[in-house]
């Protein structure tokens, strides 16, 4: 019997420039955390070998403090690291892996070619590195002419899409679906799929161990992997990440449905750990839209980790009180009646407008609470 | 409805110290006509404190009501009729400050008073310090203090909003204006953040965008720093797939094996080409041969005929030389006796000649020893006639020059004189008788006549007598004596004893001066030049001559005299016969120059031609003696023969070795070895790049630089988006700023309509045709006269003050039409106004007067005295 741990996709220095700086560091520093909890899990469950399936950097250049760190946290468990160059961390000569290698750590073994080592007596692991950014040709072909003598186990690592699921366009990297039964594998551990999958009982996609994108709402995984000779495998996976990336498109009637849904979502949930990418959508007075949009920008965005809304399809149309009020205002009421002409012209003036007029209620509104 | 002052009194306001009550004002128009300096602005302030200042302030304005220097408490009372109902109220500042109101209602004090004012007056609290016309509500802008007429002021707030209400009616909309005041400015705020007031970006744009800019510029530099890494890594993989081509090909044995082959067949080429030489080499040496042989066959021929040649010259040249022999030897001959015979004749000449030499040489020393004879001879007569010469000239030096001679004749005259004068005047004694004894002055006395001239003691015997000649003789004697000394000193001068002596001498000189030129004479005479001894003319040449002969006897005096003449002809007679030997001598040396002349190249070529044959005969026996010549013609043809087969053999060989070149199959070696040598250098060269690159990897790799362009993309990503976020947000502050505006610009411009529609009622009496333009804020900006508008700041003062009355009535009707208490006062109004707009003035003033109260304060009595109701101040009519 083989116990082991299967991860991927660690995507170590991925710089989440687009988040406020305290989320960006937060975020990076996870992923560092990732590998302690996957530590963990390995010498909790007795699994004496971890193998990442690719992508373990983010590019194939970091910076040397991102190295160290991975290094330095990996030697701080007994159990051996195998890491597979991915597409993100190909290997070349002189590279990233270079670099890797010469920080000296001793049970972390960096599979650059694809020949085959034995995990421990009889059980062969078989790497199919990727060597370039892009591979044409499906890497683990070479799987089929490996010698694996005396093999009890063989087990295949390797970094790409299987060739007929990819539904979001990740061709490269194509690797046959049916490989494990091609190639004689007793499991095969694959990565750059982010979310962990089931493709047959002996194929598996680890996932990354920390959610890294707005794709789906699990948070990381690993995979704890028991191997028997003959018997479908044991895969059960184990939590390893700690942010969630929540996507939510809501339909909103009004301000107290928006309100509803906001408790909906915050009751499961640890709002610190987590990210949530809004779209609202749905036609409300202005007044509404405007106590919406308030109520996201002074409460929950500040419970969340990070809340990125996109709002521009909640419409908030002036009822007809709205306007009626405007309308006694004189001069107010004029700006607003020539915005509603834009608006109704249509157009790219249009959506300016609309913000103008939103804009005008929002003074106006406040300028009344303070009267 | 207007508003009524009926009533104001005054008590330490100002310059009214006193009490002073002002009534009997109308309801239509009041005139007040003082003087200056008389209180008509006090009256005015006074009113208004009364009204809108607060009775509890202390600002500048109160403290300015109390008198000059008086610590005393303003009081004004005013009663007054507003909206049809009597008022009074009275107001009390600075010391026990009060106010009280009575109205319809009762009597309201302090805030509560303050309170119903202003809500009767249409005012708001006034919080300056120097009391704000604009918080007066109507009546700041209708009560127009001095000077203020000239402003047309656009009217205040309050009057506008009250304006505004009015016009409500007529436009049909309202302005809005508060919630617009509490919105614009927040707006405003906003767009500032994003717009300069020029409608530029700035602010919060700006800063976006820079960071924008920055950000992708940092993201382009990192992009461009990873790329170049990239590109070492591309370059590295490149160089070492070239390397591992070269390795293959350094490797590949095809070459190698091709250089062996070529090397066996360079062997090859090599023996052929080396056979050609040999052959080459044979074929030469056999052509030498027979050319040998051949040079021999002619050069044997040349000896015999050189050889036969020769011999012919020889005797040619023998032949003419042996008749010029003989000839040669006749001449010889004879040239040698003539040349004896020259020398003999010569030797006759030179005896001959020498004879005649010596004989001349002793006649000529005879000639001369006569000559020095003569010389001494001449020489003894010359010295003593120089001897006379010289006494001769002695005695004619002595000569006594003739004014000398007669000096001294004339002092022998003088002394003749006085010694007469003397013997006139002397004493004549005469001694006679034995003058024995007898002694004068002590001396014996001899016979004789004795003229005495001086005292003269004659002793006689014992006696003596005493002559003493007359005292006048005494001078004649001394002039006697000083004559005679004078002719004594001068005789002595020239040394003569008398004058007689002294003519005798001149005598005697001039014979010897006479003389002397006779003897110098006779010297030339005897002392002639002799040029055959060198002795010149004159004394001195000769005795020179004399004196450096010597002593010795003539030696030739004893021989005997040559016969000179004989031995002359007889060296004439030796010289023709050398002269004729000579002749000979020569022709016949001529003659046998001629000769040898001839003979010398005979010789010379008989000589040669002997030489030659000479020669020949060697070169002929030595070639002959070789052993070839035996027998040289088969010698020959054998030669022949072997060249010609040495020929073909080399011809042979030549073909052999063209068929391998050496050259072209080094040529291939070369091409190979070369080939080796730049794989070989093409490796070293790429491993050097190799680790170039690495290096560089290495430097630049770990500096994570995929990374850090990742980064910035995103950054420079997210700075993009938030620079359309700001974009936007900035468009749309931009909009709604300017449509905020256009409302506003648009309400305001239904507002001014009416405004401008009652101005108009006024102006066109005044200006007409003229078309009022009015503002936003309701203040006149313009007058337009049947073209372009003139701004109000432009028309003349006087025009202005008009148009400043006249836009206050047209508000003053507007706010009579909402009823609000209004009423009209004017201070010194008008001043700038000529006649005729004067009385056009003052007629539309009498015509608003019928709406409202109208008050003129003014010190223009002659202007005003015929309107409405006059009231004074200081009690006169």
């Amino acid at each position: 019997m083989l116990r082991l741990i299967h991860t991927a996709d660690w995507q170590l220095g991925k710089p989440y420039g687009r988040f406020a700086s305290d989320v960006r560091a937060a975020l990076g520093e996870a992923r560092f955390d990732a590998i302690d909890a996957i530590g963990k899990a390995a010498v909790e469950h007795g699994a004496a070998h971890v193998l990442v399936a690719g992508d373990v950097f983010d590019t194939e250049g970091p910076e040397d403090r991102v190295i160290v760190q991975a290094v330095s946290r990996m030697q701080r468990y007994a159990c051996t690291w195998w890491l597979l160059p991915g597409n993100h961390d190909f290997a070349r000569n002189s590279g990233l892996w270079d670099r890797v290698c010469a920080k000296g750590a001793a049970n972390i073994r960096v599979v650059t070619e694809p020949v085959p080592c034995e995990l421990d007596p009889g059980h062969w692991l078989l790497p199919a590195p990727l060597t370039h950014r892009h591979n044409l040709d499906d890497p683990t072909a070479v799987f089929d002419t490996m010698e694996t003598p005396g093999a009890t186990l063989r087990i295949g690592l390797a970094h790409g899409s299987i060739r007929d699921f990819s539904s979001r366009g990740e061709a490269q990297n194509q690797i046959a679906p049916d490989r494990a039964q091609r190639s004689h594998l007793d499991y095969l551990a694959l990565g750059d799929w982010h979310g962990a999958l089931r493709v047959d009982a002996r194929t598996w996609y680890s996932g990354t161990p920390e959610t890294d994108r707005f794709q789906r709402d699990e948070p990381g995984f690993a995979l704890l992997v028991t191997l028997e000779p003959g018997v479908e495998p044991v895969v059960s996976p184990i939590r390893t990440g700690r942010f969630q990336w929540l996507m939510r498109d809501w339909t909103i009637p009004d301000a107290d449905g928006f309100a509803a849904a906001c408790d909906r979502l915050l009751g499961p949930i640890e709002p610190s750990a987590t990210l949530l990418q809004l779209s609202l959508a749905g036609i409300v007075s202005l007044s509404d839209r405007i106590a919406i949009l308030g109520k996201l920008d002074n409460d929950l965005r500040h419970r969340l980790r990070h809340l990125a809304v996109a709002a521009d399809d909640l419409v908030g149309r002036p009822s007809e009180q709205d306007l009626a009020d405007l309308r006694v205002e004189g001069m107010i009421g004029t700006a607003a009646a020539k915005l509603m002409t834009i608006i109704e012209a249509g157009g790219s003036d249009a959506v300016t407008a609309k913000r103008a007029l939103e804009r005008l209620f929002v003074e106006y509104q406040r300028g009344q609470d303070a009267a | 409805m207007s508003l009524k002052i009926r009533r104001v009194a005054l008590t330490n306001f100002r310059k009214f110290r006193d009490p002073f009550v002002l009534d009997g004002l109308t309801d239509g128009l009041n005139v007040i006509i003082e003087p200056n300096e008389t209180g008509k602005s006090t009256l005015l302030e006074a009113m208004r404190a009364a009204f809108f200042i607060r009775h509890n302030t202390a600002n500048r304005l109160a403290r300015s009501y109390a008198p000059h220097g008086e610590a005393v408490a303003p009081q004004i009372e005013i009663d007054f009729e507003a909206r049809g109902e009597d008022w009074h109220v009275s107001k009390r500042f600075l010391k026990s400050a009060s106010v009280e109101v009575r109205g319809p209602n009762g009597r309201a004090q302090g805030e509560d008073a303050e309170a119903q004012l202003q809500a009767l007056l249409g005012a708001r609290r006034d919080t300056s310090q120097a009391g704000d016309a604009a918080a007066h509500g109507a009546l700041g802008l209708l009560w127009v203090g001095q000077a203020q007429a000239l402003d047309v002021t656009p009217p205040g707030e309050i009057v506008r909003d009250s304006v505004r209400a009015t016009l409500e009616a007529e436009v049909g909309t309202i302005m809005g204006g508060a919630a617009y005041q509490r919105v614009r400015p927040r707006i405003d705020s906003q767009f500032a953040d994003y717009w300069t007031n020029t409608g530029r970006p700035s602010g919060r744009q700006s800063a976006a965008r820079t960071e924008q800019e920055a950000l992708e510029r940092v993201a382009t530099e990192a992009a461009a720093r990873l790329a170049a890494l990239e590109q070492g890594f591309a370059d590295l993989e490149a160089a070492r797939a070239r390397l591992k081509l070269l390795d293959r090909d350094l490797a590949d044995t095809t070459d190698a094996e091709r250089r062996k082959a070529l090397v066996g067949q360079i062997d090859v080429a090599r023996s052929a080409a080396q056979l050609r030489d040999t052959r080459r080499a044979e074929q030469g040496r056999l052509a030498d041969q027979v050319k040998g042989l051949q040079d021999l066959t002619v050069r044997l021929a040349e000896a015999r005929k050189a050889v036969s040649d020769t011999a012919a010259a020889l005797a040619s040249a023998r032949d003419k030389r042996s008749g010029l022999e003989e000839e040669l030897a006749g001449t010889r001959e004879r040239a040698g006796t003539a040349r004896d015979r020259l020398a003999m004749a010569r030797d006759t000449r030179r005896a001959a000649h020498a004879a005649l030499d010596a004989a001349t040489r002793l006649v000529a020393a005879r000639t001369r020893q006569a000559e020095i004879a003569r010389a001494r001879q001449r020489h003894a007569e010359l010295l003593p006639l120089e001897a006379e010469l010289t006494a001769a000239r002695a005695l004619g030096a002595t000569v006594i020059a003739a004014s000398v001679i007669k000096a001294l004749e004339d002092r022998e005259r003088a002394v003749d004189k006085a010694r007469a004068a003397v013997e006139a005047g002397a004493t004549r004694v005469e001694f006679a008788g034995d003058v024995s004894g007898v002694e004068i002055d002590g001396i014996p006395a001899t016979p004789g006549d004795r003229t005495l001239s001086r005292e003269t003691r004659i002793r006689l015997g014992g006696a003596e007598v005493i002559i003493r000649p007359p005292a006048g003789l005494q001078s004649a004697e001394t002039t006697l004596a000083n004559a005679r000394d004078d002719l004594a000193a001068t005789l002595a001068d020239h040394g003569v004893a008398s004058v007689a002596d002294a003519r005798a001498r001149n005598e005697a000189a001039r014979d010897a001066v006479a003389n002397g030129r006779t003897i110098e004479a006779r010297i030339v005479a005897v002392t002639p030049a002799v040029p055959s001894l060198g002795i010149a003319a004159g004394a001195s040449a000769v005795k020179s001559f004399v004196a450096g002969l010597s002593e010795r006897a003539d030696a030739e005096a004893g021989q005997e005299e040559p016969d000179l003449a004989a031995l002359t002809v007889a060296a004439a007679d030796t010289d023709s016969a050398l002269a004729r030997a000579e002749g000979t001598d020569e022709t016949a040396a001529a003659q046998l120059r001629e000769l040898e002349a001839r003979n010398a190249p005979l010789m010379v070529q008989a000589a040669g031609a002997e030489r030659d044959a000479v020669n020949a005969v060697a070169q002929l026996a030595a070639l002959e003696a070789k052993p070839e010549v035996a027998r040289l013609e088969e010698a020959l043809s054998a030669a022949r023969q072997h060249e010609a087969e040495a020929l073909v053999r080399l011809q042979d060989a030549e073909r052999a070795a063209n068929a391998h070149d050496v050259a072209a199959i080094e040529r291939q070696i070369g091409v190979l070895d070369k080939r080796a040598d730049v794989a070989r250098t093409q490796r070293i060269d790429l491993e050097k790049a190799i680790a170039g690159l690495e290096a560089r990897i290495e430097a630049e790799g770990g500096k994570g630089l995929a990374d850090r362009a990742a980064v910035a993309r995103e950054e420079a990503d997210a700075a993009a988006a938030n620079l359309a976020r700001v974009t936007q947000e900035a468009d749309t502050l931009k909009l709604l700023r300017d449509t905020l505006e256009n409302a506003r610009a648009e309400t305001s411009r239904t507002f001014v309509g009416p405004v401008a529609r009652r101005a108009r009622r006024y102006i066109e009496r005044l200006l007409p045709g003229a078309d009022p333009n009015f503002g936003d804020d309701l203040g006149l900006t313009s007058i337009a006269r049947g073209g372009p508008g003139e701004n109000c700041g432009d028309l003349s003062k006087g025009t202005q003050e008009q148009l400043a009355v006249l836009t206050r009535l047209a508000f003053a009707d507007m706010l009579l039409e909402q009823g609000m208490p209004v009423s009209l006062i004017l201070d010194d109004p008008l001043v700038y106004s000529d006649d005729t707009r004067l009385d056009l003035m003052t007629e539309i003033l009498t015509d608003a007067a019928t709406r409202m109260q109208v008050i003129l304060l003014t010190c223009r009595d002659r202007a005003f005295r015929h309107l409405g109701n006059r009231i004074t101040l200081t009690g006169a009519p």
